[in-house]
């Protein structure tokens, strides 16, 4: 049967697919998605652990809190990634070196 | 005349010294332009005038004046200048002026031609400036700022003809003698400083002065004050042991040896021992008559050999300073002062008749183009029928100071050699010695000055050749001789020619005598040393004149006196090669001892400095760059990290977070 592990080994496992794809993706989308990723794989656990919470369904409503915030960061993502590229001409993140002196 | 009246004899006094300062300024402005002389003739002319019109007639005999005026202020002492008007002052003032107005005339005549004559009027009035400076100095402090002054324009003069070696051994001997006596001098006003704590003359000596208020319980010191006076004076008047830098001054201009001699240089040092009589307590003054009879005597013989005209007369003229001092030691200082006016006429005329003579020799040299001393009076002889009015007139002088009846030199001789004796039975015992050496001086004074008016005016011609280019000397010379030899005679001083109390100059002063008198001794001494001085005179005449006694010129008493004792190579000797081989010695450990332990630590230094030079480098220098360096290091090797790169920082983020994470887990 599934247990919880099984459910925490796979976000752990999302969470580190979401974490190399944020680090070494060229492309700032990539970088979003695996920050997309990253949320599902927290989203994923406070649904898991939602199983234990019977009387509330804290996690079920953290998970759709959750959902709403990663839409809504990503379209703020979306956003900034349209200016940064209005501004660079590119969306590589290695090529935006602003924040060093 | 009213005018005349009017003004202040401090001011007059003043003018009278400033007159020939200006001459001095306005002669040296001018230079070369000016060497005529005149410049300094006029000053002197006014100042001779204002000095006797309002001066010497306002104050001679009357109420003494004087003005003070603060100088400088050290602590809670006011230091001042003033001037100071008495009798003795006055006196004095006057005397220089009359004598160095001839003495001014005559250089006219005298120095004419003499490529440095501009610098002569210029030295000449700074000298005068000098000495009538400090007769009417009111402090001891100014007298001897003007003290100084003098022996310094005698140097100028003393060497004036500075191309002449000798001239300039000559300046620089007197000016070091000069300053042995200045020392002695500066040592007397200090102790007399320490003492009344003042140095105004009137304060010190005057009716109500500190002297006699003030009681000092310590003699010695006043001895000493004494002792260094009569240093001072010793030397600026030629006493023995430290006269020997008046022969040698001959080496000036004869005008200048005149003026040196009569009235102002030489003077200075009786004047100022006149000045502050009341100081000397009665070691000092028996200290001061017996080197003043030792000087006597011991010029008097020396003046027997020489042969150098002005050299005999500058014997004469310090064995007649010694006749001063024995005055001022035995306590009649006015009688001193009597015989410094009295001698200044007729010393001066010696000196001038004497550079007539030399002159006219010179001048003889100059034609014949011949090789012979000008001033020896071997070569001379017979000159009277050339230089009638020379030879009256040093005639005159001579008789005058033999102390011949009739002229000045017998009243004031007289006046000293009385007051001696009669000091000396009033002490009794040994004390009697230092007149009876006076009168064997006087009477050899007629001698020598016998011989001296024998050897050049009578007889042969020595040279082999016709003196008959050789004349009398023109009126800008002669008319200031004729001149001092009227003042040579007693009518001058004294309507009585016996008596020397009568005369005017003697009754100025006013001294308490420590003896009585003795009226046989007036009577007794005119004319017993009268008689001994016509007896001299017949030796001298048949001596020089007529040939008798012929003399050995080898024997030892005359090399002895002509080389004036070997006193001079006994100074060379003793004294000048003792100061070379000590200032040899102080340079060889100077530059051995000294500088051998400067040198020392100066490489001791630099070697202390090459090792702290070494430690600096490598040690705190070195300690200090692997600081840095190892900073730089770890700086450079985190600065990779800030790169700019988001992913990176996150990676970072991530990697640290890890690490912490594993840290909790396996703890």
């Amino acid at each position: 049967m599934i247990t919880l592990t099984h459910f925490l080994v796979v976000s752990a496992i999302l969470f580190c697919i979401g974490l190399y794809a944020m680090v070494s993706k060229r492309n700032a989308i990539m970088v979003l998605i695996g920050i997309e990723l990253i949320i599902n794989a927290a989203i994923l656990n406070f649904v898991a652990f939602g199983r234990y919470d019977k009387v509330n369904y804290g996690g079920q409503v953290f998970a759709l809190f959750a959902i709403v915030l990663a839409a809504a960061a990503v379209a703020v993502g979306l956003a900034i990634i349209l200016n940064v590229y209005r501004k660079y001409k590119t969306i590589n993140p290695d090529n935006i070196t602003d924040l060093r002196d | 005349m009213v005018a005349v009246e009017q003004i202040s004899p401090v001011f007059a006094a003043i003018v009278v010294v400033a007159l020939p300062f200006i001459a001095f300024l306005i002669q040296a402005l001018l230079g070369k332009r000016s060497t005529s002389g005149n410049i300094s003739l006029i000053a002197i002319c006014l100042s001779t005038v204002i000095s006797m019109v309002c001066v010497f007639a306002e104050v001679w005999q009357s109420i003494p004046r004087s003005a003070t005026q603060p100088w400088f202020t050290i602590g809670i002492n006011t230091f001042t200048v003033g001037v100071l008007l008495n009798n003795l002052t006055v006196l004095m003032q006057l005397l220089i002026c009359v004598i160095a107005l001839p003495v001014h005339i005559y250089s006219r005549a005298y120095m004419k031609g003499d490529p440095g004559i501009h610098r002569y009027w210029m030295y000449l009035s700074l000298f005068c400036f000098a000495m009538l400076g400090l007769c009417i100095s009111k402090n001891l402090f100014m007298m001897y700022i003007f003290w100084e002054l003098v022996g310094f324009a005698s140097y100028l003069l003393i060497g004036f003809w500075f191309t002449k070696e000798s001239a300039v051994q000559a300046n620089k001997k007197a000016f070091i003698v000069n300053r042995i006596g200045d020392l002695g001098f500066l040592i007397g006003i200090a102790t007399v400083f320490s003492v009344y704590g003042s140095l105004d003359l009137v304060e010190l000596f005057g009716k109500e002065g500190r002297f006699y208020s003030v009681a000092s319980e310590n003699s010695g010191l006043l001895t000493l004050a004494g002792i260094g006076f009569f240093i001072g004076a010793m030397a600026k008047s030629a006493q023995f042991p430290l006269h020997v830098w008046l022969p040698d001054a001959m080496e000036g201009p004869t005008a200048v040896s005149s003026l040196i001699h009569a009235a102002t240089m030489v003077a200075a040092g009786i004047f100022l021992l006149s000045s502050v009589f009341p100081l000397f307590n009665d070691t000092v003054l028996l200290i001061i008559a017996i080197i003043g009879v030792t000087t006597a005597a011991s010029a008097a013989y020396f003046a027997l050999a020489q042969t150098d005209i002005k050299k005999i007369l500058a014997f004469s003229t310090i064995s007649q300073l010694g006749f001063m001092m024995v005055a001022i030691g035995v306590g009649a200082w006015d009688a001193a002062m009597f015989h410094l006016v009295t001698h200044a006429f007729f010393k001066c005329l010696l000196f001038l008749g004497a550079g007539a003579v030399i002159h006219e020799m010179a001048h003889l040299k100059h034609d014949h183009h011949l090789d012979f001393d000008p001033q020896n009076i071997n070569n001379m002889g017979g000159l009277r029928k050339q230089m009638p009015k020379t030879f009256v007139l040093m005639a005159i002088a001579s008789l005058a100071l033999a102390g011949f009846p009739l002229t000045s030199g017998f009243l004031s001789k007289d006046a000293i050699l009385i007051s001696s004796y009669e000091w000396a039975i009033s002490k009794g015992g040994a004390s009697i010695l230092i007149p009876m050496l006076l009168t064997i001086v006087s009477v050899l004074t007629a001698f020598y000055i016998g011989r001296l008016i024998f050897k050049v005016f009578f007889g042969e011609f020595k040279l082999p050749l016709s003196p008959s280019n050789i004349q009398d000397a023109n009126k800008t010379m002669l008319l200031p001789m004729a001149f001092l030899g009227i003042c040579s005679l007693f009518f001058v001083f004294s309507f009585n020619p016996i008596s020397y109390h009568d005369a005017n100059v003697f009754q100025g002063f006013y001294v308490d005598y420590s003896f009585e008198e003795v009226h046989t001794l007036h009577l007794l001494i005119p004319i017993g040393l009268t008689l001994a001085s016509c007896f001299m005179w017949i030796i001298a005449w048949r001596w020089y004149v007529k040939g008798s006694y012929p003399l050995n010129a080898a024997s030892k008493g005359i090399a002895f006196s002509l080389n004036q004792a070997y006193l001079n190579q006994f100074y060379t000797r003793t004294i000048v090669a003792g100061t070379v081989n000590l200032s040899k010695g102080l340079y060889w450990f100077d530059r051995n001892i000294i500088d051998g332990i400067v040198n020392q630590l100066g490489t001791l230094a630099k070697g202390i400095s090459r090792v702290a030079a070494w430690i600096d480098k490598y040690i705190v220098d070195g300690l200090i760059n692997t600081l840095g360096g190892t900073t730089y290091y770890f700086g450079h090797l985190l600065r990779w990290v800030q790169n700019g790169r988001l992913q990176n920082y996150l990676g970072f983020a991530f990697t640290v977070l890890l690490i912490g994470i594993i840290y909790l887990i396996l703890t």
